[in-house]
């Protein structure tokens, strides 16, 4: 069993402030952690991999000090980390970044075959849980977003059973291996390390890939180049404003109703 | 059945202490674990913010060519006594803190410490992060021969465990090495906030030419509501340390609550001007072993040493910790070097620690001190009756009332005895005497 993981490194944004005067992120000395949902992403592969037997590869893009993250990642139990890193993939957008972890992808699936890619549901900072998808979209592969569960896998029959969270209620699908799943974090509770794989991962040098080795990237769809996203602005919307209570004991139900259809209305949030 | 993991030395906890004991060692060539609780060294770390520097390069001679992130020299330093409406300043500025690398420098330790242990990896520590050690694990003659992590297969060897853990030291307590709890008498609490303001800013309210000019002040009186305690306003470089530190028995008697107490200083007539715009980025508090030379615990045992907060090696008079910490950790490391090559890891041998510590800065004062918590303990009036003293004499001295000098000058005698009797001063002024001499 190969299970590819992809991870991004981000504030913790328990603690992130917004600069008032440009509306971004300040970054500078908060402390960075992986995405929440993708570390619970890597708890998934390394307890298949447990029960299958097998490897789990974790890639992500970002600065070197994203290197950092692997490393906790290779406490949870991945054999592999990967960090493709490069300025010449700074400012990318979502379109970029799924270009750049399918292409990483097919770069490992050509090496042997993979069962499963992992990703969190969203990332913490951008909150868009469009990679994910993309990369799925690219390949041609499976996607099953939201996930909560793994009923079944086979990775001999190649096939898994799969629960989704939609608006509705649970959908059960079955798919095919390989397949892509974003996952929420019911889908493995993150277990504590055993000492000798943290002792391992403090040992441990992820690899390093550019945006021309080993595989040559092509530099009109990385980076800002690649990127056609436009920020307009960013800000944090005003808090709402409590709505008013009404004591329909002393109104009176047909009172109550009407004074509220009079106010929705005149609100202009329904026409009647 | 998973491996028996095995190291030459382990290290409980990466502060100054630790690192220093793990740069030691690792330099020469033992197989060391280095374990921190916090998700990185430092990020448990606390203290007001001045760092010297003679202990750094004992343990780190080149330590100046990697870099220290630092945040400004000490190029002034003093006292400020301050009481409700004035204070009474006594700073040093000299040419001769105008030096590379300078004596002494504020820094903030969630920075400065994560860089030393990198220096200790880099001399080939393990540093593990994330790992609380929860227990000593002893073989059937007591000596300790490894720790427990509160990991899955948690358990590590070695035949010596430096115990570098800080304050709240309940490994060395579980240890057998120190009897008792910690009193909330002999413990200090310190909260602080580092403010943000930008370099010019901070250069300009405190008179500083540059980037290589900083002030570190520790303020008495006022600050602490005239309680037995210290409060501190240092420089960094684009922003102020300041905080208030307060025997715990003082919080919880006088039933103040420690960000209050910090909350009332930043708003004091003296101090607010000098924070005005800044942005809190930082609020923290910790604990500060205030028990002293007679009170420390065994400092060494069977396949075992203490080092730094975790023996109480804190000078809170001269606001030093994190070099007496260094040391400590220096020596605990040549002692384990020296253990290894003799193959003895008895107590007999491991007690030539404490007798190197004797001879070094770190014991001789505290040893000197070891009646500074009792003089504040049994003083407790002394910060507001004689700082607002001060400050009243000096108005009378400085204000031209019409009156001759000679009637100002007995007026100013007055006024003290007004507060405290002949006999009050003279008890009061010995007990300073005892508490400075020893």
């Amino acid at each position: 069993m190969h299970a590819i993981v992809a991870i991004k490194q981000v504030p913790d944004t328990s603690n992130v402030r917004i600069n008032p005067e440009t509306g971004t992120l300040i970054r500078e000395g908060v402390p960075a952690i992986i995405n929440p949902y993708d570390a619970h992403a890597v708890e998934l592969a390394v307890r298949l991999k447990r029960q299958f037997g097998g490897k789990v590869t974790v890639i992500t893009m970002g600065p070197p000090k994203a290197s950092e993250a692997l490393v906790e990642c290779a406490e949870q139990g991945a054999d592999r980390g990967i960090l493709i890193s490069d300025r010449k993939f700074s400012a990318a957008d979502t379109l970029a970044t799924s270009y750049v972890l399918a292409r990483t992808i097919e770069a490992l699936m050509a090496e042997g075959p993979v069962d499963l890619l992992l990703f969190g549901k969203q990332a913490i900072d951008g909150d868009t849980a469009q990679v994910g998808p993309g990369v799925a979209t690219r390949l041609g592969l499976p996607l099953i977003s939201y996930a909560v569960g793994v009923e079944s896998f086979d990775p001999i029959a190649r096939t898994g059973v799969v629960h989704r969270r939609t608006e509705r209620g649970i959908e059960v699908l079955q798919t095919t291996l390989p397949a892509l799943l974003t996952v929420e974090k019911e889908i493995a509770a993150i277990e504590r390390a055993p000492l000798a794989d943290v002792i391992r991962a403090a040992q441990y040098t992820p690899e390093v890939w550019s945006a021309s080795e080993p595989v040559a990237f092509d530099v009109a769809k990385i980076g800002i180049k690649g990127s056609p996203t436009i920020v307009g602005k960013a800000y944090t919307p005003p808090p709402k404003k409590a709505g008013a209570a009404v004591k329909v004991a002393e109104k009176g139900v047909a009172s109550t109703v009407t004074e509220a259809l009079a106010k929705v209305k005149a609100a202009g949030v329904v026409k009647i | 059945m998973p491996e028996k993991l095995t190291f030459d030395a382990i290290v409980v906890g990466a502060g100054p202490a630790g690192i220093s004991a793990a740069i030691v060692m690792a330099r020469s060539g033992l197989k060391v674990m280095l374990i921190e609780r916090g998700r990185f060294a430092g990020s448990k770390n606390f203290f007001g913010g001045v760092l010297y520097t003679h202990a750094l390069a004992d343990v780190l001679p080149d330590y100046w060519e990697r870099k220290p992130p630092f945040e400004r020299p000490v190029t002034e330093q003093g006292y400020w006594f301050l009481s409700p409406d004035s204070v009474m300043r006594v700073m040093h500025k000299s040419q001769h803190y105008q030096k590379d690398p300078a004596e002494s420098y504020t820094a903030l330790r969630s920075g400065f410490d994560a860089w030393f242990a990198q220096q200790a990896v880099s001399h080939g520590a393990l540093l593990i992060t994330k790992t609380t050690v929860v227990d000593g694990i002893r073989d059937a003659k007591g000596r300790v021969i490894g720790v427990r992590t509160d990991r899955p297969d948690g358990d590590v060897y070695a035949p010596i465990v430096i115990v570098s853990e800080g304050v709240n030291n309940l490994l060395t307590q579980k240890l057998g090495l120190m009897k008792a709890d910690l009193p909330p008498r002999l413990i200090a609490l310190s909260v602080k906030e580092y403010i943000g303001l930008p370099a010019k800013e901070v250069e300009t309210r405190f008179n500083l030419s540059g980037a290589k000019e900083g002030m570190a002040i520790d303020i008495f009186g006022d600050a602490t509501l005239g309680l037995p305690g210290t409060a501190f306003l240092y420089t960094d470089k684009q922003g102020i340390s300041i905080g208030v530190g307060l025997l715990l028995e003082e919080f919880v008697h006088h039933k103040l609550k420690p960000y209050e107490v910090l909350a009332r200083f930043k708003n004091h007539p003296v101090i607010k001007p000098y924070l005005a715009g800044g942005e809190t980025l930082e609020y923290g508090a910790h604990l500060i072993p205030e028990f002293g030379y007679d009170r420390m615990p065994d400092l060494a045992a069977d396949g075992v040493l203490v080092a730094g907060d975790a023996a109480g090696m804190v000078d809170a008079l001269h606001r030093e910790g994190t070099n007496l910490a260094m040391t400590a950790g220096r020596l605990a490391g040549e002692t384990a070097v020296e253990a290894h090559k003799r193959n003895d890891f008895s107590a007999g041998f491991l007690k030539g620690y404490r007798q190197q510590l004797e001879s070094s800065f770190v014991l001789k004062d505290l040893k000197q001190y070891r009646r500074m918590t009792d003089f504040l303990d049994s003083t407790p009036h002394f910060m507001s009756t004689y700082v607002n003293y001060l400050n009243d004499a000096a108005l009378r001295y400085f204000s031209a009332h019409g009156l001759p000098k000679r009637d100002m000058e007995d007026n100013i005698i007055k006024m003290l005895f007004q507060r405290r009797s002949f006999f009050g001063v003279a008890r009061d002024m010995l007990k300073l005497l005892q508490g400075m001499r020893g």
